[in-house]
This record gives C-alpha cells, structure tokens and sequence, in this order.
C-alpha cells in the first residue's frame, strides 16, 4: 500500500466525487476538468471505486459457478473456438461474395457501390468503435455488476 | 445525500421542496454481449449481461439524479421512482424520478 501523501488535485478529485466541494469551487474543478483528462480519468476512476464499494454486497452461490466457469478452459475454449470460426466464416463469405461479385457479368454499378457500401459500413463501424475506446476510461459504470 | 422511496425522511422536517429531480440514461451492450445473451435465452437461466446491463443504467441514473439534486442544492430526494424501457434491442433505458427537498437541521 503507497504511503504517498495526496496531492492537492487528488485531494479535490476525492471532494468532487464525494459532492463535497462548495457551488463555486465545484465550478471552478468543473473547468479545470472539461481542460484536463487526467484530472478527469482520476474522477472517473474515483467514481469507479465508490461504485464498487456501493456494492459490497455479499456474493450468491450461483457466482462460484460462473467464476468456476469462466476459468475453466474447456468453457474459454467453446467460446474462443465458437467466435474464431463465426469471424472466420462471415469474413470468408464476405470474401467470396466479393470475388463472385468480380467475377459476374454484371454492369460496374454493383461491382463498385458493393464494395463501396462494405467499405462506408466497416468505417462507421470503426468510428463507433473508436468512440467507445476512448470514452472507456472514463466511465466508471462498466464494472457494475448487478 | 439521502436518497429514498419514502415521501419524507423519518425523524427529519423537509423545510424546503426544491421540485423534480430526475436522471436518465440509455446504455447498450456490445454485439458480443448480445450474441452471449441470444444463445444464453436459447437455454434459459439469468442472462448476466442484460442484468449487468440494467444495473450499470440504474447506476448511473442514480448518479445523474443525485448530481441534480446536489447542484440545486438539496439535502435529500423523497418519493424516488424507476422506470425502466426499452428503446432499442440490447439497450436499456432507465430512467429515476423523485423530489428534491431541503431538511431543516437536527434538532439536539
């Protein structure tokens, strides 16, 4: 355990997470965290834990199992296999199509806005993913069990 | 801050009603979760992702609600209700309601 003393800026963090910070200086931390990510991510992070601890509460027999369950590699294995064969299959059929797509007597229309559309739904994808990753750290409810 | 279903909070006077209070969110599971939760609903049992789901929703309405609260500068919400729909497949709304009040202090 650190024997560190907090900072000045962790020692707000902590007030602003417990509401205990007066209207104006509240104001002031909230500038300072719409400027400082860090500062954010703490808050969040502060957040995350007084959440945990929120839920304290003690465990029911049923998450023994499922904790058995998600270690054991027999059941780690079904899922990995299940979900590797399910990518491979979409991504080869999506392969296929697309060179059976070259390969028809068809006008250009298809053979371009086809991939086209492919191409515009895998970067929406990517734009949601993206946004999603670097929102992550900073939502503390994604360790809320129940 | 106190946070309750009640009407009023036992052995305190509201000395002040602030008005509404209310917090909302809409979350979503990933597809994978919903993948998860489709073939779990094949075999039934708890779908663990979806009460995650609701719980990380519930949370944060919560917080949303009490931030409120604190910001209009409340002691306490009274009378708090949940709801919750779905707005889309996989997503969870959850919406908390209540009153926000003003306590008068301890008497000794």
């Amino acid at each position: 355990m650190s024997e560190r003393e907090p900072t000045r800026d962790e020692l707000l963090a902590m007030a602003y997470a417990d509401g205990e910070l007066a209207p104006e200086e509240r104001a002031r931390f909230e500038q300072r965290l719409r400027a400082e990510p860090e500062l954010a991510r703490e808050v969040s992070e502060l957040r995350r834990l007084e959440l945990l601890a929120r839920h304290a509460a003690p465990p029911e027999p049923l998450d023994h199992e499922w904790e058995r369950l998600a270690r054991s590699s027999a059941q780690r294995g079904l899922w990995s296999a299940g979900w590797l064969f399910f990518g491979a299959g979409l991504l080869g059929l999506a392969a296929w199509g697309l060179t059976c797509l070259e390969c028809a007597q068809v006008s250009w229309v298809p053979k371009v806005l086809v991939p086209l559309a492919i191409l515009g739904a895998l970067l929406l994808v990517g734009a949601a993913v993206r946004a999603r990753a670097r929102t992550l750290r900073y939502d503390p409810y994604r360790d809320v069990k129940r | 801050m106190i946070l309750t279903t009640t009407e009023c909070v036992p052995g305190r006077e509201i000395r002040e009603t602030i008005g509404l209070v209310r917090g909302s969110t809409v979350r979503a599971a990933h597809a994978g979760t919903d993948v998860q939760a489709w073939l779990k609903n094949l075999v039934g049992g708890e779908i663990e992702e979806y009460t995650k789901l609701l719980a990380e929703a519930r949370e944060q309405a919560l917080d949303r609600l009490e931030a409120e609260a604190r910001a209009r500068g409340a002691d306490a919400v009274v009378g708090l209700h949940f709801s919750s729909c779905e707005i889309a497949t996989g997503a969870a709304e959850f919406l908390v309601y209540g009153t926000a009040v003003k306590l008068a202090p301890r008497s000794s």
